[in-house]
């Protein structure tokens, strides 16, 4: 099934080039953007540290980001493309495992995607003149658990899209978005409690997803004072550790679930 | 239904305004179904606008506004703080009209292709011309509806006035960009038909937009080249026009309303039938070569 999605990508090169320009422009748009809200230039260089750790905490997020993203969109919305190829009914009648079938979509594009962060990450520090990267082999453990609960939101969404099928793709923009905002991805969480405490105290701080987001930047630019930002950093990485063994099990069982439901049912191929 | 005479019959108008009619009927039965679609379409413009604010809040902090305002180099702003909400609020909802008029008719395409319907359609006694018509007007029906919803809520919840400015003008503007934008959805749909991976081109091309008609930030912050490579862009002209419409704010061309408004216009006679001429002009080559339903 890797191979098979390796071969698709490969017939699509416009599609690959496609996704590598993408990412760069939504960089440069936020960038743009932080560079309307920037203070006037101050002559003790204050103001371009803070904005080198703003770059930071931005593209490190963004670095979550599209690989929650691309999670949500190759698991959760490549069995909706089966559905409307009429081609899950099919994948279901043969012997293959149901558990490797749905794992082997996201091999593809995490290479892919590893190459699109490490540009991105380069850049930004190539406009910003030079970004924070300390504590390099602990963030990568948190990125590595965080992208194996990701999995397992993955495997959910796919179950989802089984059930609302057209919807399901609002359904993952919907929570692709919802990620972005409560989990902070593009700014501190400072910004979200400065709208207002509740949605940190409330929301943010039940989101796995966030301490994910927290613990790999503060540790990407250094822990400076005030980072990580919603707990102790080990606590944190209990956090992260615990969903990316726990959220992979919970998600498999949940489209397990939905599966059996909707063959009974007896519309898996429906759409 | 059809012309009188002898010899082979053809569509009256009457017949032609009944594939249109049909075509938008159907689409909107469709998407009725799917209400959560609709619900998290209308909330996408709020969360797109959400993005720069926050980031706003975590660079300038309570001087947010202020900064804005300087940077963008905009006068006679009366409430700062509103200011800068509007304007990133119109921009988001601009942004997911011109996005939606490229996934509806471009995509439409491609699901056609899918669902191994669009032979078919090539079958049927109507002319693809209306069928396109159809496709485009409940386009505009739709993105309407979520322009006007999207700016409705998102002006409750960033606690802003829209209706303080001009919004007859603005409304003018959105329509009068709806024309090019549907030259532009052709001309893409010509595209997908062609190179047939639609998904990752739609996503890139709205990228591109999002970025060249500057939905978080004015099209000055760009290099000189690059502003008029933005400025002769349509979606670029409707943004700027509404923005400054509602804002008060002076527009990309410098001079009165109707400045931007005739080029828009001028555009939205050109533009229009280019992308109809292209659309067949690619759709005859592919009926030669390896035909249309082939993805």
């Amino acid at each position: 099934m890797s191979k098979k999605t390796i071969v698709e990508f490969s017939r699509y090169p416009v599609a690959f080039v496609a996704l590598f320009a993408q990412i760069f422009l939504i960089i440069l748009m936020f960038l743009f953007a932080a560079i309307a809200f920037a203070p006037p230039p101050d002559p003790s260089g204050q103001g371009a540290n803070l904005g080198r750790q703003i770059a930071g905490v931005m593209i490190y997020g963004f670095v979550l980001n599209i690989f929650l993203s691309f999670t949500l969109w190759e698991i959760g919305f490549s069995i909706r493309e089966e559905q409307a190829r009429g081609t899950l009914e099919s994948l279901y009648l043969t012997p293959a495992s149901k558990f490797a079938s749905l794992l082997s979509r996201i091999f593809a594009i995490l290479i892919f995607t590893s190459v699109f962060c490490i540009f991105g990450v380069l850049m930004v520090s190539f406009l910003v003149g030079g970004l924070a990267f300390q504590n390099v082999g602990l963030a990568m453990v948190v990125l590595m658990f965080s992208i194996s609960g990701f999995l397992g939101i993955g495997f959910i969404f796919a179950g989802i899209s089984i059930r609302l099928k057209e919807s399901a793709q609002f359904l993952v923009s919907g929570f692709q978005f919802f990620f972005m905002i409560f989990s902070a991805q593009f700014f501190p969480f400072s910004s979200l409690r400065a709208v207002h405490p509740a949605i940190v105290d409330y929301v943010s701080r039940w989101l796995p997803v966030s301490y994910s987001v927290d613990a790999f930047r503060s540790l990407l630019i250094g822990m400076p004072e005030g980072y990580p930002e919603l707990a102790p950093l080990g606590v944190e990485i209990a956090v992260v550790v615990a969903f990316g063994i726990a959220s992979p099990i919970v998600g498999y069982l949940v489209y397990k679930w939905v599966e059996r439901r909707a063959r009974k049912d007896g519309n898996l191929g429906e759409f | 239904m059809v012309d009188r005479g002898i010899g082979l019959g053809r569509p009256g108008w009457r017949a032609n305004l009944d594939i249109v009619l049909t075509v938008v009927i159907s689409r909107l039965k469709i998407v009725s179904r799917y209400k959560g679609m609709l619900v998290t379409e209308a909330f996408l413009p709020i969360i797109f606008a959400a993005f720069p604010l926050m980031l706003g809040f975590s660079i300038g902090g309570p001087n947010a506004g202020a900064n804005f305002l300087r940077n963008t180099g905009a006068t006679g702003v009366a409430d700062v703080d509103a200011f800068y909400k509007l304007y990133m609020l119109l921009g988001a909802c601009t942004f997911t009209v011109v996005t939606l008029m490229m996934w509806l008719i471009g995509y439409w395409i491609r699901r056609e292709q899918e669902t191994g319907t669009l032979e078919s359609l090539y079958l049927a006694p109507a002319k693809r011309f209306y069928v396109l018509a159809g496709v485009s007007t409940y386009a505009f029906l739709r993105s309407l509806m979520i322009f006007v919803i999207a700016l409705s809520i998102g002006s409750v919840l960033f606690g802003v006035n829209p209706l303080a400015g001009n919004l007859g003008v603005a409304m003018l503007f959105y329509v009068a960009g709806f024309l090019p934008l549907w030259g532009i959805g052709f001309i893409f749909g010509a595209f997908i038909m062609k190179i047939k991976e639609a998904n990752s081109v739609i996503q890139l091309v709205q990228w591109v937009i999002a970025f060249l008609m500057g939905i978080y930030y004015p099209i000055t912050f760009f290099p000189g080249w690059m502003q008029y490579v933005a400025a002769s862009f349509p979606p670029t002209i409707m943004n700027d026009g509404v923005r400054s419409a509602v804002l008060g704010i002076g527009n990309l061309f410098g001079g009165e309303w109707w400045v931007p408004f005739a080029v828009l216009l001028t555009f939205s006679l050109i533009i229009p039938l280019l992308g109809y001429e292209i659309f067949l002009e690619t759709e005859r080559r592919l009926r030669r070569t390896e035909g249309v339903g082939q993805y």
